[in-house]
């Protein structure tokens, strides 16, 4: 349904693509996922023919992108990043003016919109300037616009961005259901949203695909698992109660584990995260040792490694050139980069 | 059908907003002052004809009226984003273009419908003031029709290359003013090399005196639709060019 085929895109001296391939068959729903400034939004204009590839091509549904535009825009709805709407509208001139450009008649328009109405939320706001909506509603009716011609392909730019826990989680929702009969191409930071709602994820870096696959295949692809432990920091069994210092000691120590980083917790406790090789399970091994050292475990847990570690992993280089590091130095993840897309947003 | 529904959208935002009404009323206004009062006005010249009115408002359209309009047909969507949204439907290029243009032309076109109320009012009803002779005057407002579709297509070209209200505002205003009051006077220095011809050609008012004398000059009616296709072909090249930035 959608097949890119080697973008390129260069914005002066800025490659913003760089040999971009991929494919999102048919029913799929693809989580597109990456730092901003990766590249997301680009490939996504290129895919709505807003703007073209310096190389490469692009087809959606069958259509060229440089041979027939208007096709591929016939076949697809799409919400561009911060859904950027007429304010001087009102929500429903807003709907119809699209629908008239879609060349809906009247009376298929009026039957869309209930669906609409009901799937966005949006009927408390059909009479209201656009300008007076908050960001989570206009962001709604940008999706109404996505959706009024009830088009086999939807591309999605960060359509969670502006929205509430609530928002979110409707809406994500709603894309698990329309996802069912249709292809959906989403980009978003949010990688809970990704693992909802996606069974597949591409994830770009620097204008690159860094990963494309299958989510658990994603989640392997570090070779890696994730321990966390949660040791006692008031009391012990024998002896006196560890220091943090201690426990960090015999977990470096231990064999099989590759990484130790302290994780915030309460005053009663030590906090820790491991990781281990994909195919070990290291938590025999933990519990003895606590056991030995009479400490008292609260809580020791194994997880597949979290898509949002790999996505940190993946794309850690970005990172670490947005902020001017030049060398590499041990592991500075989990500052929760809660970015909003400006960034992206000035280099389209 | 997607030209006029662009179109429509564009007229009907213009009304949505003060800027229709503001922009109508001050030039009612100014025009009202120019043409009774200034240098003794209509009075003065003592006559049943309407040329003062076809010698003032091309001053008007070209100077306020459509620098105004024409700011924010492009410049606008470009900065709000709103362009994407636009052109992500499925419409061609020119298209969006063409119904910008055709919007905003319809807005120039009915301010210049609403000065038809002059000569009604004067010559028709409730006041008689002579007999006025109607040539010149659908003359005067052919061509002054002419002139604003060639000057809203220089504004949307100037808006299609920036981002800014601000500055498509002064470029095209900077650039109206070049031809409609620069070109008069460097006309009328030059005049003796015979490069005042030229200019003279170059500039908006030498065709508009025509009109206004009741002449339809085919090279003047040329000249405005020339200017006007021109623009919104280099229009239509400033939008697509998005794609290859």
């Amino acid at each position: 349904m959608i097949h890119a085929d080697r973008l390129s895109k260069v914005f002066g001296s800025y490659r913003a693509l760089d040999n971009v391939s991929f494919e999102v068959n048919q029913g799929e729903v693809v989580g597109f996922l990456g730092p901003n400034g990766a590249g997301k939004s680009t490939t996504m204009r290129i895919l709505t023919c807003f703007i073209s590839p310096s190389s490469g091509g692009a087809s959606v549904h069958g259509h060229d992108v440089f041979d027939d535009p208007l096709s591929v825009r016939r076949s697809l709805g799409y919400l561009p990043q911060r859904a950027p709407i007429y304010p001087d509208m009102t929500v429903w001139e807003y709907l119809e003016f699209v629908a008239k450009m879609r060349g809906l008649d009247a009376s298929t328009f009026r039957s869309r919109m209930k669906k609409i109405v009901e799937v966005c939320g949006l009927a408390q706001s059909l009479g209201k300037d656009i300008g007076t909506l908050s960001h989570g509603y206009r962001q709604r009716v940008g999706l109404g616009q996505a959706l009024v011609h009830d088009p086999p392909i939807l591309i999605l730019d960060e359509p969670t961005s502006d929205l509430d826990p609530n928002e979110k989680a409707e809406l994500i929702k709603y894309i698990q259901q329309i996802g069912k009969d249709r292809t959906i191409l989403l980009s978003t930071h949010n990688l809970n949203e990704v693992e909802q709602a996606c069974a597949r994820a591409i994830i770009v870096s620097k204008g690159r695909v860094v990963a494309d696959g299958a989510l658990e295949d994603i989640r392997a692809k570090t070779g890696r698992v994730r321990y966390v432990v949660v040791v006692d920091e008031k009391n012990a069994l024998k002896g006196s109660a560890p220091k943090d210092k201690e426990v960090r000691e015999l977990l470096e120590k231990m064999k099989g584990v590759e990484r130790v980083k302290e994780i915030p917790t309460d005053d009663r406790a030590h906090a820790f995260e491991l990781a281990g090789e994909q195919d070990g399970d290291l938590r025999g091994q933990l519990f003895r040792a606590f056991v030995e050292k009479g400490w008292v475990l609260l809580e020791l847990r194994r997880d597949a490694q979290k898509l949002e570690d790999v996505f940190h992993e993946l794309t850690r280089s970005d990172e670490r050139l947005a902020r001017g590091y030049t060398d590499e130095d041990d592991d500075d993840d989990d500052d929760g980069d809660d970015d909003d897309g400006d960034d992206e947003e000035k280099k389209g | 059908m997607h030209t006029l529904y662009i179109a429509q959208r564009e007229l009907k935002s213009y009304f949505t907003s003060p800027l229709a009404y503001v922009v109508i009323c001050l030039t009612q206004l100014l025009l009202g002052v120019l043409f009774f009062m200034y240098r003794g006005g209509f009075w003065q010249v003592d006559r049943a004809t309407l040329d003062r009115l076809f010698e003032y408002a091309p001053y008007g359209l070209c100077l306020l009226v459509i620098p105004v309009v024409t700011m924010r047909l492009i410049a606008e969507e470009k900065s709000t984003g709103t362009l994407e949204m636009l052109i992500t439907l499925p419409v061609n290029d020119w298209e969006v273009v063409l119904g910008k243009y055709l919007g905003a032309l319809g807005l120039v076109l009915i301010l210049i419908l609403t000065t038809v109320i002059y000569p009604i009012a004067m010559f028709v009803w409730p006041w008689n003031l002579g007999t006025i002779d109607w040539g010149p005057v659908k003359s005067g407002y052919l061509g002054l029709g002419l002139m604003s579709a060639a000057g809203t297509a220089i504004g949307l070209l100037i808006s299609s290359v920036t981002r800014s209200q601000v500055i498509a505002f002064f470029v095209t205003f900077a650039t109206l003013f070049g031809l409609v009051v620069l070109t008069g006077f460097a006309g009328d220095f030059a005049n003796r090399a015979g490069v005042g011809t030229v200019v003279n050609f170059i500039g908006f008012q030498s065709h508009m005196t025509n009109f206004a004398r009741g002449l339809i000059d085919t090279r003047s009616v040329v000249y405005f639709l020339s200017i006007t296709i021109f623009s919104l072909m280099i229009a239509f090249r400033a939008l697509e060019s998005r794609k290859w930035k």
